[in-house]
């Protein structure tokens, strides 16, 4: 039947009942006949298992409060390494963002200068950003570092609630100064 | 058996540096013979005739090479080769501070040959005695009248310009001589074309060495036949060896063509120094290959040595005795040449760096396994791969010792240390 | 059969081929489409051999030969693909890589190197050399233009032989030997050729580089896009390599009849005055001595009211540094729309023009006997890649006389001549046509002449009639001619239309011209940067650069080129539109919705330009 007809015919479909009006409820299948004892043993067969796993020690984790164990390799969050001085690793040679499937990597590149040494060597990543929400966590950028600069961290707990805030800066990116470092620097600041 | 002089027969007559004392021995008589009573053809021919070849190196046949200027092309010039630098070789600087005047009219006769009007002697800058007996020696010859405009009335003009190297190796190739002579980089030049069609100045030129051309006024007085009498089939007259190393009487010795090279080492050297045994030796300096005392019986000259595996190259023989190390002969060999090389090409620049390399390492004891094979490997990408032959040459001695002596340089791998570091003497 | 002795027939790889004598195995080879890798090798330089990459087997030569070096002979059986062949490949690349400090990823020829490129398709793969490298300088100041990376360095003697084969100047040299070679220029003095752009094209490493695109950007981040270079009126043909929108880079792209494959730096490092670094204002209107900010439309309709006020006596000029299409507009705005005749694309000088001016092509320089530069540096320096055209001809037996004088010119022109050429910029025109009668009537040949003029269409304007006195196509105006610039101080024009295209061809007033714009009562200002006339303007109208537009330039010889659009500014009207909106604003009813359209209707009115509209051909006046 088609749509045509249908309209033509003014009737709308229905379905044809499962039982007629004046057809009974079908008699119960010869046998047994039912009993609570039957009944009974057959919830505690059932309640057995239940009751089983409800006493014995749970797997679960209690996320967030209690994390799983992440294997070594885990590609997680990004970092970009430091050296023991302090300098960073990255030479912002844009290798990450070549390797990179998604191209959720973008890195501008500077000169250093003997004022402004950000890296050793001649270049480093003026700016270095990822962008999480594209980002597929497959570890290229990892591999295709020729400095051992940019690493995939455990950390896998991103979520946020703006999606700018997913452009991950080289701010953020980077690893903290060591502590030496660190307190070599803040005891030259201002006093 | 002795020497057969010809070049260095009146050596130690005396004022033979001078004008007059070599004009006594008969001097510049063949030059006067060649101006007045042959023609410039017949020169050449006459050269051709009597199988001289060059003695600079590769011993190509002088005439030959003459007879390549493409005719009626002028000006034409002559370059005396006279950047003897090749390490064990002394002979030019022989010949030039004991008879100047020989070379000078031995030029003189070529470049009526090939009819050039301005000839250039390149001398090595470090041969100072040797550049002020011939800067006496062409003014002598000018004031004589041999050089200059219509000499001795024969309508044929030359002048003789000399000048100094600034001590490159690479400038006693015949291309990188010209290049310096020009001025430039002493750098050698791609060939094709040859000096013969475009040499100095973009002119035909002929590269002659001391040797050859002090032999030609022999050539000029006693004939072409008299010269071919001398030597062997392919080898004709008599060269300088400058015997060099662990010999007790070191020095030049004029041999006839084709002697055996043990009575060269043994009757005319006196033989290995301090009574210890012959281990090799070299007959070309200090790019050629080594041969071994089952050479001796071989005869000097081009076809022959070169059949035993080396080459006679400038006539240098550097005599090595049983406490030679071989890996320390070469290493000194490799470093020189990889600080004389030019830097035009890649093959002999990078190649002689890394090789001086290895085998520094392997004579100071750090030596791995394989090296042997590396330089060999090494050796085949730089042989018949650089730009001019001293990149090739830089290999044939190291090649040479491991085919011969591969057990001394595995050796010093696994020893860790150099066999004979303890009783080691110097090679001169 | 004499055309089969300059043929000569050889086979490559198996394979026959007929090339003509003197050929060299390298591109016989490459006419079958057989790579061989080179790195010294350069189709502009006679060739050296040095890094012996190129060494191939030959029949019957016991050595394995240079294919840069060997001309071809007939019957040769060249093999470039044989194991000896490929493991020397393998080992010549592990000797150059030997000293080569491998830091590809902080190198700005990493990605486009050709020893990068070359060590991945023939190289071993892993090195033996276990050894420290031979270190050198690195980042050496070699001027302010160039950074020279001494590690890098494969000593191929491009360079070098750039300043001595190419522009002449001996400027670079090979200092020290062996291993420790080194370039250099003489006394390490900064370099002051203003071709050094060049080397960092030619070089097959990173040694070279520029300073301006320094970290930049990797060359697989970069759009291309075709365009002509906005320096002078040569017409070198660029290549706009940019990033983010940003131009990072100019690049030859070859046009051997025009550049040859070269830049000079003053096109090549013009690009700073072309890129959008900031914003350049609005549209804007002067109210109350102030200009205040307005929409386009606001702007146009102030602009064309104005306009319309001063109608023929309102005087245009524009930039020669303008595409065709937009100089066709602006002319017929004020020819047809204002009725005005003030027209004008020069400065001060009152310099006459005429199709003969572009009677000798540039590459036909090479194929003169005699050339005459009249005023010397003074032309090249208008046009600096024309020296290198010059320099070649010479070297390849043309005879270039650089004269100040008229007199020296004419006496250095031997009366056997055959072919002569007069080179001369714009302001020495009328000594040129004199010298030119007077060459012509002491030499048996020919003479023709070139004339340098002033910004990249220059030659366009001339054709569209952006002057006074000439319409498009040199149409002459009978009685309706209109006054030159240096005239209108005088000339009562009311209004003033400056449309300043380039930053490099400004308007340039003089200090008598900017009294005269304040005392105007309308001044209209269309730019791309903000400049001086801002503070004259009362209608400012923000336009593109160059890369930003598309459209067609026609350089000193008459050669129509098209230009791409390689930067995107949709936020700002096109030049041609905001034109077009101006005359619309008047009635004219212009309907160009693509820069295409508006050059249909310009071939219509210019005929000669019908033959280039599809490609970039030339407009041959001379010839009609």
């Amino acid at each position: 039947m088609s749509d045509e007809d249908r309209e033509v015919d003014g009737k709308p479909d229905q379905p044809t009942p499962l039982r007629g009006p004046d057809e009974g409820v079908p008699p119960h299948p010869e046998g047994k006949r039912p009993s609570v004892a039957a009944d009974i043993t057959a919830l505690a067969t059932g309640l057995k298992t239940t009751l089983g796993e409800f006493f014995s020690p749970a797997v679960t984790l209690e996320y967030p409060e209690d994390k799983s164990p992440r294997s070594e390799r885990y590609r997680g969050r990004h970092y970009l390494r430091r050296y023991e001085n302090g300098l960073e690793r990255c030479i912002g040679c844009e290798l990450c963002a070549a390797a990179c499937p998604v191209g959720c990597i973008l890195v501008i590149a500077a000169e250093n200068t003997d004022e402004n040494r950000v890296s050793p060597g001649e270049r480093y990543a003026k700016t270095y950003e990822i962008n999480m929400l594209r980002c597929i966590f497959c570890g290229y950028c990892e591999d295709a570092c020729p400095v051992q600069a940019i690493v995939l961290g455990p950390e896998y707990e991103l979520s946020d609630t703006s999606r700018e805030k997913f452009i991950y800066t080289k701010e953020k990116l980077l690893e903290p100064l060591p502590p030496d470092v660190q307190a070599r620097l803040d005891s030259k600041g201002p006093k | 058996m002795a020497e057969k002089k010809i070049l260095t027969k009146d050596f130690g007559a005396p004022g033979l540096a001078h004008l007059a004392g070599y004009e006594q021995t008969g001097g510049y008589q063949a030059y006067q013979k060649a101006l007045k009573e042959l023609q410039p053809d017949a020169l050449v021919e006459m050269v051709k005739k009597s199988g001289l070849r060059g003695r600079g190196g590769a011993g190509f046949g002088t005439g030959q090479k003459w007879s390549f200027l493409p005719k009626g092309v002028y000006p034409r010039y002559l370059v005396i080769n006279a950047d003897e630098s090749e390490p064990g070789c002394f002979k030019d600087r022989y010949l030039l501070e004991a008879s100047p005047h020989q070379v000078v009219e031995g030029l003189l006769i070529a470049a009526f040959a090939i009819g050039c009007n301005l000839a250039f002697i390149y001398i090595r800058g470090e041969y100072l005695p040797q550049h002020e007996a011939l800067e006496w020696a062409l003014a002598e010859a000018r004031q004589a009248g041999y050089i200059g405009k219509n000499v001795l009335g024969s309508g044929f003009d030359v002048d003789v310009i000399l000048h100094r190297g600034a001590g490159a190796y690479i400038c006693g190739e015949e291309t990188a001589l010209l290049t310096s002579l020009e001025g430039y980089r002493g750098e050698p030049r791609l060939k094709p074309p040859f000096p013969a069609i475009k040499g100095l100045y973009g002119k035909p030129t002929v590269v002659n060495n001391v040797e050859t051309v002090a032999t030609l006024p022999h050539i000029v007085s006693n004939g072409p036949d008299w010269f071919a009498t001398i030597g062997t089939e392919t080898g004709k007259g008599t060269r300088l060896w400058c015997m060099s190393g662990h010999v007790n009487r070191p020095g030049n010795y004029e041999m006839e063509m084709g002697a055996p090279i043990r009575e060269l080492i043994y009757d005319l050297g006196g033989g290995v120094w301090k009574n210890r045994k012959l281990k090799a030796f070299q007959p070309g300096g200090a790019s050629m290959m080594v041969l071994l005392p089952q050479h001796l019986d071989v005869g000097l000259d081009f076809d022959a040595i070169q059949k035993a595996g080396s080459l006679a190259g400038a006539g240098a023989m550097v005599v090595m005795d049983e406490t030679t190390c071989m890996v320390d002969m070469c290493r000194r060999y490799v470093e020189f040449f990889h600080h004389e090389s030019c830097g035009k090409c890649t093959p002999c620049r990078e190649g002689t760096f890394w090789m001086t390399n290895v085998l520094t390492r392997i004579e100071e004891g750090e030596g791995k396994a394989g090296d042997a094979d590396l330089l060999l490997e090494m050796g085949n990408n730089i042989d018949g791969r650089s730009f001019c032959p001293l990149g090739d040459a830089s290999t044939w001695f190291p090649r040479s010792c491991i085919k011969y002596f591969r057990d001394e340089f595995e050796q010093h791998v696994t020893e860790h240390a150099c066999p004979f570091r303890k009783e080691r003497v110097m090679v001169a | 059969m004499a055309v089969a002795t300059d043929q000569v027939t050889l086979q490559v790889d198996g394979v026959s081929v007929t090339v003509p004598k003197g050929t060299l195995i390298l591109d016989a080879a490459k006419k079958l489409g057989i790579d061989i890798p080179i790195f010294c090798s350069h189709p502009k330089m006679e060739p050296v051999a040095v890094c012996r990459m190129c060494l191939i087997e030959v029949e019957k030569m016991p050595k394995l030969q240079p294919a840069c070096a060997i001309p071809v002979a007939e019957g040769m059986v060249v093999r470039t693909l044989t194991d000896k062949v490929k493991q020397y490949q393998q080992g010549v690349l592990e000797f150059l890589l030997i000293n080569h400090p491998l830091d590809c990823p902080i190198c700005d020829k990493g990605g486009e190197c050709p020893l990068q490129d070359q060590t991945f398709q023939y190289g071993p793969g892993a090195s033996r050399y276990d050894f420290q490298k031979a270190h050198f300088d690195k980042a050496v100041p070699l001027s302010d233009k160039i950074v020279l990376d001494r590690e890098r360095c494969i000593l191929c003697w491009r360079c070098t032989r750039f300043t001595e084969e190419i522009s002449g100047e001996r400027e670079l040299a090979l200092i020290k030997r062996g291993v420790h070679t080194i370039i250099g220029t003489f006394n390490d003095e900064p370099a002051q050729s203003v071709y050094q752009g060049n080397w960092t094209e030619i070089c097959p490493v990173g040694a070279l580089t520029s300073r301006q695109y320094r970290f930049i950007s990797r060359p697989w981040d970069l759009d291309r896009t075709p365009s002509v270079c906005p320096g002078c009126a040569m017409g070198c043909n660029i290549q706009i390599d940019s990033r983010h929108n940003k131009i990072g880079r100019f690049q030859s792209r070859e046009n051997l009849e025009v550049d040859d494959g070269w830049l000079c730096d003053q096109g090549r490092y013009s690009f700073p005055y072309f890129q959008r670094d900031q914003e350049f204002g609005s549209p804007s209107i002067r109210r109350d001595g102030q200009l205040a900010a307005v929409s386009y439309p606001e702007a146009v309709a102030e602009a064309a009211a104005r306009l319309q006020r001063a109608g023929s006596s309102a005087a245009g000029w524009a930039s020669p540094g303008a595409t065709n299409e937009e100089l066709f507009l602006f002319q017929r705005l004020f020819r047809e729309t204002l009725k005005s005749p003030h027209l004008d694309h020069r400065q001060q000088g009152i310099h006459e023009t005429d199709p003969e001016d572009i009677g000798l092509p540039i590459a036909d320089i090479e194929r003169c006997d005699h050339v005459v530069v009249l005023g010397g540096q003074e032309v090249i320096d208008a046009a600096p890649v024309l020296h290198l055209r010059l320099h070649k001809s010479q070297r390849h037996g043309v005879a270039v006389h650089r004269v100040d004088e008229v007199k020296a010119g004419l006496a250095a022109v031997p009366a056997e001549a055959t072919v002569v050429g007069v080179l001369a910029t714009a302001a020495r025109r009328a000594d040129a046509i004199t010298l030119q009668n007077q060459l012509v009537s002491k030499v048996k040949g020919s003479v023709r002449r070139l004339i340098v003029v002033r910004g990249p269409n220059g030659r366009g304007a001339k054709d569209l009639g952006i002057l006074p006195h000439l319409g498009p196509g040199y149409a002459v105006l009978n009685g309706r001619a209109g006054r030159p610039r240096a005239e209108w101080p005088k000339a009562g024009i009311r209004a003033l239309y400056i449309y300043d295209a380039s930053p490099l061809q400004e308007f340039g007033a003089t200090e008598a011209e900017l009294d005269w714009l304040r005392s105007l009562d309308t001044v209209i200002v269309q730019r791309f940067k903000p400049s001086v006339l801002d503070e004259y303007a009362h209608v400012v109208l923000p336009g593109r650069a160059f890369p930003e537009k598309d459209g067609t330039m026609t350089s000193m010889e008459g050669r129509v080129q098209r230009i791409a659009t390689g930067i995107d500014a949709a936020h700002v009207w096109d030049d041609w539109r905001i034109l077009q909106a101006v005359a619309n604003a008047m009635g004219a009813g212009w309907p160009y919705r693509t820069s295409e359209s508006i050059f249909a209707d310009l071939a219509k009115a210019v005929p000669a330009y019908a033959a280039a509209a599809p490609a970039q051909g030339r407009v041959l006046w001379g010839e009609r």
